[in-house]
């Protein structure tokens, strides 16, 4: 029925579909990186203007002691080495200032003597040549040396003393400069690398295994970074610039992981390696062919906004919804010929022949795995036909996804019919179909044909075996793959690291208000003296507002490659990583960012590209005291900002990965009122960014209520078009909530469980020292703090949420909900901006039972085993009166 | 020569050896050394026969891996240095010389610790040299002595600038112990050469004057 209905006012109103539109959609394609020089633009902030000339300075005094020009073109190569190679031996004397004068110089050469050349062009080429010389004669290990001795003298007391808020740029000059060299360097290779760049090949191969493999001090060059971050976030090192040290971990994390191609291809790998088939799709690849969805109607809105009110216009309300005017464009329904005669047969039949209409294409999987081939990655035929270069892009008029089932599904299918024809169920049995009718068989067979088999399945079936049988079952060796040797390196402070990484973020995210906060990003961007005129001060807005992005930016990468390498590596290590993202509130923090005007975010323009480097300082130099400079560089080719869609995506990214297949997070966004919130998101058009968020919307809807759903059927139809269809999943209609209770506590526990026996088996040692690090005593005390403050935390989104906390129907009565909520500790929405403490988990999981020590008193170690004969042997149980 | 009497000749220095008799063995041309430390056994050969002759000893064999013998080089030169540090140890203690200085201008930090600190000359040496050992024995960077990765090459040049300066302090500071072990050992001398041939250190910082070829200059004209 509802199908029909859908169908019938699409074809009502397919014509003005794109009168309507708000725009056409974003030309944003996701990637790893932005361009290598908004890459390095962005690792400065124009109030550092004034130390590009320090720089040239520096270089300049350093050529006058050697007695040569200062011009670094007309030394020749022989020459330059050994410039740098005394520079080198500079870096290593003890007087502070000679030492950063060298750094600064090394600076300028990495810079790419942008004084002595006439565009950026030029200037680059003389960077990476310049980083050629400079890694190949050891400058990158010196300059970690320099970065251990800036850590090490911010240790010291008399430095701590100056108070968070009055730290400024001044107070990290020297620490700037070095991690401004380190970035250079490592963006520069990554970049040339991703070229192919021949003369870089060897030195790229080094320097990655260089950053996989521990520094002389036994680190891990990101572990290092991340101690940084957390060293910041406990107020023992304000003058650290996060920004550059945010920077600089996500490109050494990416070079040393590997970016998408490389995610995929070990995907594949790992996939081939335990016998399962190559992954076929690739998300990135489907969504390029995919048109962004029409934002939802403004009435629509309205409406939700209302909605309260008119609880009682409900047959009225649904009137409404069919006459309004619709505007969905999905692919199924485009304007060529082929989706209208499509469209055309839909309207004839019913719902069913709808479905049977859109499954068909994948009715036999046969022929699309037999055209699997490396030439053709994602594989989809009926995807890839379409040239994706011509815009606008071909619409085909079959669903973008091959729908999946898990063994799971098909074991409850099973199990339903064999309950319901033969009366009885064999646990256990994946296979026989005895006794079963012809249909059953056929449904098996299809089921079976869609089957999808995750590498996580079989990683967790083979931890379970191992756990079964420790001794006989064989593990294979570990391999010290990237991601394993970084994961076992952050084990032992993983907590505190996501906490900082998380507490980083939250400071950054434009709707963050508190001002009061325990840090302050700030101190990187912030001039000694504020700006006096309008001009500078517009500037300094800009200027702050381009620094949260470049930080959100950065981190959201960080976070999300992190999961994603983990995840493919061993799921545990992602769940572990995960859990505890949740427990430091990830999820409500990353709603909390989406509950602005996100298309706004999405346009913002905090940028002024004739401050960005080069351009500020190569040729003629604008004029700095009119007002025009500050808005002159709005006439910007694109009408979006990349690093905000990147960061928004990698942020969906991530609630995805944390929220997929877990009940009880699902259960979260529910909670923290999420709906409306991600239908605002869906506003921007941009096909990806809308299927991560319909991905999102979809998890939840059947516990919207019927209300939600029919007032949203624009959007559920979204869903249906864009989001893999999971067979048997009755995710737009079912009402199953009674029969699944969820208990938040006891199911994070369970995870828990499986997560801390595969620490302690394959890590004993790094999963002792993390678990000492919070007692049970701490966690309890916690935890009281933690409900109190839940108490008063104020909720951004009432206002517009009000339609859905309660609208669950009879199935979900609000006293229910009303517990749940406080079972997270929130009562009207978010909970306050805390990122939990990491003894402050208990309050999300039972005192942290799982790390106390169970005391046994002398008197009980004496005499226990009275106490077993008597309350074990001696107790009779009977268990049939349970 | 006594021990070449088996037919077998026995390259080791056996319990009781004396100190004449250290090491005398016949040379062994390269080619029929016939182990891992050949290029080792090599230059110890070429040392041993003629000090003085560093054009010689720095000439490398046709068909030598390059990172190799750069490596094993140095690995000698260390081994060679820890004679200088103990005759330093007679003089330069860290109340005489409370800083690692060469002239008077510079202080260099001990890279040996997890942050770079300043230790007095003695304790800088011992540090670097430890250091350098253990880089140059690490299974990490130098896992084979067959063939070394490029990588790893690239940590010879900065062992060679800091174990440059225990020669520098030792020139400028205990000129009388330098001279003494320069005129044994030629070993100086024979660094300027190898880290000059290969480039490892600019010419600038060579600030030990040695008497022969361009870098005679004194030690004022570095900077």
């Amino acid at each position: 029925m509802m199908l029909t209905s859908i169908n019938n006012s699409f074809e009502q109103d397919t014509h003005d579909a794109d009168a309507n539109c708000d725009g056409p959609d974003l030309d944003f394609v996701y990637s790893d990186v932005d361009g290598y020089q908004n890459e390095i633009a962005e690792l400065y902030s124009y109030t550092e203007f004034s130390e590009f000339q320090m720089n040239v300075k520096a270089f300049e005094d350093q050529m006058e002691l050697y007695d040569l020009p200062p011009n670094w073109q007309k030394q020749d190569s022989a020459s330059q080495r050994g410039i740098v190679m005394k520079l080198v031996d500079q870096l290593e004397v003890s007087d502070r200032s000679f030492r950063m004068q060298a750094a600064r110089c090394i600076l300028y050469l990495a810079q790419g003597c942008w004084a002595e050349v006439q565009s950026d062009e030029e200037q680059h080429q003389i960077t990476r040549d310049n980083v050629l010389v400079l890694y190949q004669l050891g400058v990158f290990a010196s300059f970690i040396d320099l970065l251990n001795m800036e850590i090490e003298s911010a240790c010291s007391p008399d430095i701590v003393a100056v108070k968070i808020t009055n730290v400024t740029l001044v107070d990290s000059t020297d620490i700037r400069v070095i991690l401004s060299v380190l970035y250079i360097i490592t963006e520069t290779i990554r970049d040339e690398r991703e070229r192919g760049s021949e003369d870089y090949r060897e030195l790229a191969d080094s320097f990655v295994q260089e950053i996989n493999s521990p520094l002389p001090d036994g680190e891990l060059l990101a572990v290092k970074l991340l101690g940084m971050i957390t060293r910041f976030c406990s107020g023992a090192a304000p003058q650290f610039p996060m920004k550059k040290v945010v920077l600089l971990l996500w490109k050494v994390s990416l070079l040393g992981l590997g970016g998408m191609d490389v995610l995929k291809n070990l995907k594949n790998e790992y996939r081939l390696k335990v016998g399962l088939e190559p992954i076929t799709e690739d998300t990135l690849e489907v969504t390029k062919c995919m048109r962004a969805s029409s934002p939802p109607a403004t009435a629509t809105d309205i409406l939700e906004n209302q909605y309260p009110k008119r609880n009682f216009k409900r047959s009225l309300m649904k009137q409404r919804f069919l006459d309004e005017p619709e505007q969905i464009d999905m692919e199924m329904g485009g304007n060529d010929g082929q989706t209208n005669a499509n469209n055309g047969s839909g309207n004839g039949g019913n719902g069913e022949e709808e479905l049977s209409q859109y499954y068909r294409p994948y009715d036999d999987p046969s022929s699309s795995a037999s055209t699997t081939s490396t030439a053709n990655p994602n594989n989809q035929p009926s995807l890839t036909q379409p040239p994706a270069a011509v815009p606008p892009v071909q619409i085909t008029a079959r669903l973008p996804w091959t729908p999946k089932v898990r063994q799971k599904d098909i074991d409850q299918f099973l199990d339903i019919s064999r309950n319901k024809f033969i009366g009885y169920s064999l646990i256990g049995d994946h296979e026989s179909l005895a006794g079963l009718p012809q249909p059953i068989h056929e449904g098996f067979k299809t089921l079976q044909r869609h089957m999808y088999m995750s590498l996580a399945d079989v990683q967790i079936k083979k931890e379970e075996d191992i756990a079964r049988n420790p001794i006989s079952t064989h593990e294979d060796e570990i391999k010290l793959t990237p991601a394993e040797v970084l994961y076992q390196a952050i084990l032992p402070n993983l907590p505190q690291y996501m906490i900082a990484l998380l507490k980083v973020l939250l400071a950054a995210s434009p709707t963050s208000k508190s001002k009061t906060e325990s840090i302050n990003i700030m101190a990187d961007v912030l001039p000694r003296k504020m700006p006096l005129t309008a001009t500078q001060s517009t500037k300094l807005t800009v200027d702050i507002g381009r620094h949260k992005e470049i930080i959100v930016k950065a981190v959201s990468a960080i976070i999300l490659l992190y999961l994603k390498h983990f995840k493919i590596n061993h799921v545990y290590q992602f769940e572990f990583m995960s859990q505890h993202l949740v427990f430091a509130n990830c999820i409500p923090l990353v709603l909390k960012f989406f509950n602005q005007t996100i298309t706004e975010y999405v346009n913002t323009k905090n940028s002024i590209p004739l401050l960005d480097f080069p351009s500020c300082v190569i040729g003629e130099q604008p004029d700095l005291s009119g007002d025009s400079f500050v808005y002159g560089g709005e006439m910007s080719d694109k009408s979006y900002s990349w690093r905000n869609v990147f960061s928004c995506i990698n942020l969906l990214r991530i609630l995805n990965k944390l929220i997929k297949w877990k009940h009880s997070r699902v259960m979260m966004l529910v909670v923290f009122k999420s709906a409306p919130i991600l239908k605002k998101t869906l506003k921007v058009r941009h096909a990806m960014m809308q299927l991560y968020v319909l991905k999102l919307l979809k998890m939840q809807t059947k516990y919207l209520g019927r209300q939600w759903r029919k007032s949203n059927m624009k959007t559920m139809s979204a869903i249906y078009a864009k989001v893999r269809h999971r067979l048997n999943d009755d995710w737009a209609f079912g009402n199953d909530l009674e029969s699944r209770p969820w208990d938040f506590q006891a199911e994070e526990c369970t995870l828990r469980a499986c997560v801390d026996r595969f620490n302690l088996r394959r890590y004993p040692e790094a999963t002792q020292k993390c678990g000492n690090n919070g007692t049970a005593a701490q966690n309890a005390e916690n935890a009281q703090q933690s409900n109190m403050m839940a108490g008063n935390n104020g909720c951004g989104n009432n206002g517009d949420a009000n339609g859905y906390g309660n609208n669950g129907g009879g199935a979900n009565g609000g006293h229910n909900q009303q517990q749940q909520l406080n079972d997270y500790g929130v009562e009207g929405g978010f909970p306050s901006d805390e990122i939990l403490t990491h003894s402050d988990f208990a309050f999300f999981g039972h005192s942290g039972w799982w790390d106390r020590k169970v005391e046994l008193t002398d008197y009980f170690k004496a005499n226990y085993a009275v106490w077993l004969e008597e309350e074990v042997y001696n107790s009779q149980t009977d268990w049939d009166a349970l | 020569m006594k021990m070449a009497d088996g037919s077998t000749i026995l390259r080791r220095n056996r319990p009781g050896t004396k100190s004449k008799d250290f090491c005398r063995w016949p040379d062994e041309p390269l080619e029929e050394m016939d182990s891992t430390l050949a290029v080792q056994q090599y230059i110890q050969q070429l040392i041993k026969r003629d000090p003085s002759n560093v054009e010689l000893i720095l000439t490398m064999p046709e068909a030598q891996d390059e990172g190799v013998w750069k490596y094993e080089h140095l690995r000698q030169f260390c081994m060679e240095l820890n004679g200088l540090a103990v005759r330093l140890q007679k003089e330069c203690s860290p109340s005489t010389c409370t800083q690692m200085t060469a002239t008077d201008q510079w202080i260099f930090l001990c890279a040996a610790h997890k942050t770079p600190k300043e230790c007095p000359a003695i304790d800088y040496t011992r540090h670097t040299l430890d250091g350098a050992a253990c880089l140059l024995n690490s299974n990490k960077y130098f896992p084979s002595r067959v063939s070394i990765k490029e990588s790893s090459v690239t940590k010879l040049g900065s062992v060679c600038r800091r174990v440059y300066r225990i020669f520098s302090h030792a020139y400028f500071h205990h000129r009388r112990i330098f001279d003494e072990f320069e005129a044994e050992t030629y070993l100086c001398h024979r660094f300027t050469h190898f880290v000059t041939k290969y480039n490892l250190m600019s010419k600038e910082n060579l600030i030990v004057p040695i008497n022969v070829g361009e870098n005679a200059a004194p030690g004022e004209s570095e900077a």
